[in-house]
């Protein structure tokens, strides 16, 4: 369902996204996770079509994003961890405006049921600046998922949720990706990543550390120790080559 | 506690200045800084490389400057008028607007309550510095003999008193709020004293002076000797007192005199400071609200949206059903149709309204013959050729508001042509509805009038070639913006690097003549086409048919043009890297 070849993206001199090849299949969670400037940002918003890549192939479902740009998109939802809303729209405008642009006939039959799902039923003629954080990202997450899409993307999904909206998003996620969505899910959570992915992707300044199935990760980086826990996977997988011991100069002879 | 405060202001502005320094080894804040830099150089400064005494700068005194006295008079009236307003009209309490992070860093840190209002004051000492300096720069000019210095302390006395006062009005409003006195108890009172000292100062004052008659009003010395005499008549000097001490150092003619002047003015300046100071009100939970208002409107700003950046959103009707189904790209007029309509107040209606109306009439003072139609017609023509320049500026419901969102439109499914298209339409759609009813208002008052000799016959055929005019000549009009916008995105007033200063005068100067220079190309052919039809059709089928003719070839040229723009828009949309826009 996402095909990524040889992914990079350069901003001058520097290497923001280095040769990142990978795929996610449907019914897959794909965790990318990484340090801060590992890239997760700007790989995701590359497979979104929002930033041009220097070099490398993205395919979503089977569209090359580059060649046919509106056929990959209708496939795609991103959701970023900042929501990006229409200060002027309400909740209900924001959805009959991306109901026109993904051309989805029975929007509002689909539009109760999610607002619902989402808690924000209430707010449908609310504008943005009166909705708290956590509401503008369910809204944002609403108009993600109204037009049923076959890949979705989330960076950092759980900001600005409460305990009972964090459980929802989780559940939400898990339901997609058993209706047979590829979903690629950027977080700092480790146990949200385990809890929730199938897969993860591992970055490092740009380039990929591992990827594969949580499972074969665990196994490969807890030979050594019994220990299972991702979040140590992580660390170790991440983890700088220890510093050079200081050389300590012997005091000259009295 | 003091010097920690005194060093957040002093790095602050220090860091600012470098960092805009640092910012002119990129081109586009070096051309601005160099243009802005020449701008103000010839508008200001260069009488003081002219020989003595050639040149007293932009706004020379008038050659019969007003009466001294009447000068002051005149500034304190003023300066009361603010004043009582400043009791009357805020509703708000005591706010000190301190930024998101001083109110992270500063109110949970030990420091006293007069070491924040003093950390205030410093802070806006900078603001009232620069104000004071551009005022006696505008207000009088620069002159080599050090006079502006004078002026510019002059204004900072008139500033700092000013802000302490508003400042202290605020505080007052809040204590008494505290106290129970609701915001309208308090006004009413303000205004009752306020009517009643003007009533009793009114009757003092009539009944003191002689008689205004007909003599009083034929001339400016007259009516500069009657209005000396009133200001100076009854209680008005009384009441007016505090107020002259404060605009007398500015308004002094000498050195001398401007000392003389300053003492009175500087013991009201510590007053007020003292006032300030010594009151006891709690500002932070106000302060905080303020503060988010304050981030909010900075974030408006450097998102470009100026026009929002005042105003709280309300829900507007969306001007049609935007129906699922049909071409996607109607969804971004429909939702810029929404955002122009926050714009559309009924504030606004009135101050149009109000304004026409005074317009009109002045005009009709101005032509001797009084045929309202003609005046209606001739004045709505006016209007209508300022709002087809000036237009365009204003209506920005366009890449010009949505820039900041371009991750959200680079993600829609759609053609960059199709973004392009409909991001402009709905300026389009509001700028040409605007001009069609302003045009059909002067076409019918104006051949209604038939007061234009021989050309009544052709005010038909020239408004319906205008009309088909209208639409592709907005576009274009739009065009040039927002492909600048996509071309040089961080010129404009976008993402948090906003420009401000000097260069950013100098960016707006080089981007006003180059939008003009490119609407001057884009309408040559246009005009070269009307032309050679128009000249053409009127040999053998007269003026009045040649005219629409010509138009409507016009028409179909620009409307060409028009399309040629929105694919290269498109082209500019798709090709525009946001991460390299807005990397920081």
């Amino acid at each position: 369902m996402i095909q990524v070849e040889a992914l990079t993206k350069l901003y001058g001199d520097f290497v923001a996204v280095n040769q990142l090849t990978f795929s996610v299949q449907p019914g897959e969670v794909l965790g990318l996770v990484g340090p801060n400037g590992a890239g997760k940002t700007t790989t995701l918003r590359c497979l979104a079509g929002i930033i041009p890549p220097t070099r490398g192939t993205v395919r979503v479902g089977g569209y090359d994003l580059a060649r046919d740009p509106i056929a990959a998109k209708k496939q795609l939802a991103f959701m970023t961890d900042e929501p990006r809303l229409f200060d002027y729209l309400t909740v209900g405008q924001h959805l009959n405006f991306v109901a026109r642009i993904y051309q989805v006939v029975n929007w509002e039959e689909i539009a109760t049921p999610l607002l619902e799902e989402l808690e924000i039923a209430d707010k449908r003629d609310k504008l943005p600046g009166e909705l708290s954080r956590g509401m503008k990202q369910k809204l944002a997450i609403a108009c993600g998922l109204l037009h049923s899409p076959r890949v979705i993307y989330f960076d950092e999904p759980l900001t600005g949720l409460d305990p009972l909206g964090i459980r929802r998003m989780k559940d939400s996620i898990l339901k997609r990706a058993r209706d047979g969505a590829a979903i690629i899910l950027s977080s700092h959570l480790m146990h949200l990543v385990e809890q929730i992915c199938s897969h993860i992707l591992i970055l490092k300044r740009g380039g990929k550390v591992i990827d594969g199935s949580i499972a074969e990760i665990r196994n490969r980086f807890s030979q050594e120790s019994a220990d299972n826990d991702l979040e140590e996977v992580f660390l170790r997988a991440t983890a700088e080559p220890p510093p050079a011991p200081p050389v300590v100069t012997p005091p000259p002879p009295a | 506690m003091t010097t920690a405060l005194f060093y957040l202001w002093q790095m602050s502005v220090r860091n600012r200045l470098v960092t805009r320094f640092k910012r002119l080894r990129q081109p586009k804040y070096l051309a601005g800084a160099i243009v802005g830099g020449l701008y103000f150089y010839f508008y200001f400064f260069r009488w003081m490389f002219l020989p003595h005494g050639s040149g007293h700068g932009p706004t020379p005194e008038a050659s019969t400057p007003l009466d001294p006295t009447l000068r002051e008079s005149i500034g304190a009236l003023i300066l009361f008028g603010i004043v009582l307003l400043a009791w009357i009209v805020p509703r708000k309490r005591a706010a000190l607007a301190f930024t998101e992070a001083e109110i992270a860093f500063l109110f949970p840190a030990p420091i006293s309550r007069s070491g924040l209002v003093h950390f205030k004051l410093l802070r806006s000492q900078a603001s009232i510095l620069f104000m004071a300096i551009f005022f006696a720069l505008v207000s009088r000019g620069f002159r080599g003999d050090g006079r502006c210095l004078v002026f510019a302390a002059g204004w900072w006395i008139v500033l700092s008193t000013l802000n302490l006062h508003l400042l202290g009005a605020s505080f007052v409003r809040t204590m008494l709020l505290d106290r129970g006195i609701s915001h309208w108890m308090h006004r009413l009172f303000v205004i009752g004293l306020a009517l009643a000292a003007f009533g009793a100062a009114a009757a003092w004052t009539v009944h003191s002076l002689p008689p205004l008659t007909d003599a009083d009003l034929t001339g400016r010395s007259a009516i500069e000797q009657y209005l000396r005499q009133a200001l100076v008549s009854g209680p008005l000097p009384y009441v007016l007192f505090p107020f002259r001490l404060v605009v007398r150092p500015y308004l002094a003619a000498t050195g001398i005199a401007f000392l003389h002047a300053l003492g009175p003015a500087a013991l009201l300046l510590v007053a007020h400071y003292w006032w300030v100071i010594r009151s006891d009100v709690a500002f932070a939970e106000a302060s905080l609200e303020a503060s988010q208002k304050l981030a909010e409107k900075v974030a408006a700003v450097r998102a470009g949206n100026w026009q929002n950046a005042n105003q709280q959103h309300k829900v507007k009707r969306p001007p049609f059903t935007l129906r699922p189904v049909g071409w996607p790209a109607v969804a971004l007029l429909w939702k810029n149709l929404i955002a122009a309509g926050q714009g559309f107040t009924a504030r606004l209606w009135i101050i149009l309204l109000v304004s026409l109306t005074a317009m009109a009439v002045a005009m009709r003072g101005v032509l001797a013959d009084g045929n309202w139609l003609a005046v209606a017609g001739m004045f709505t023509l006016a209007v209508g050729i300022w709002a087809l320049l000036i237009g365009p500026q204003i209506v920005r419901q366009d890449f010009r508001q949505d820039l900041p969102q371009a991750d959200v439109l680079k993600a829609l499914p759609l053609r960059g042509w199709q973004v392009a298209l409909g991001e402009i339409l709905a300026p389009i759609v509001i700028l040409t509805a605007i001009h069609w009813l302003l045009l059909t208002l002067a076409v019918v008052c104006l051949s209604l009038a038939q007061s234009l000799g021989k050309w009544n016959g052709l005010v038909w055929p020239i408004g319906i070639g205008t009309a088909m005019i209208l639409p592709a000549l907005n576009a274009i009009s739009l065009l040039i913006p927002n492909a600048a916008v996509l071309l040089f995105p961080s010129w404009f007033q976008l993402g948090r690097d906003a420009t401000q200063g000097i260069e950013a005068t100098g960016q707006r100067l080089i981007f006003a003549l180059g939008q003009f220079l490119a609407f001057a190309i884009a309408l040559l052919p246009a005009a070269l086409v009307f032309t050679l039809v128009l000249f053409a059709v009127k040999s053998f089928a007269g003026l009045a048919l040649a005219v629409p003719a010509a138009s409507a070839a016009t028409a179909i040229v620009l409307a060409v043009e028009a399309g040629l723009g929105v694919l290269l828009l498109g082209w500019l949309f798709e090709r525009f890297d946001v991460s390299a826009e807005q990397s920081p």
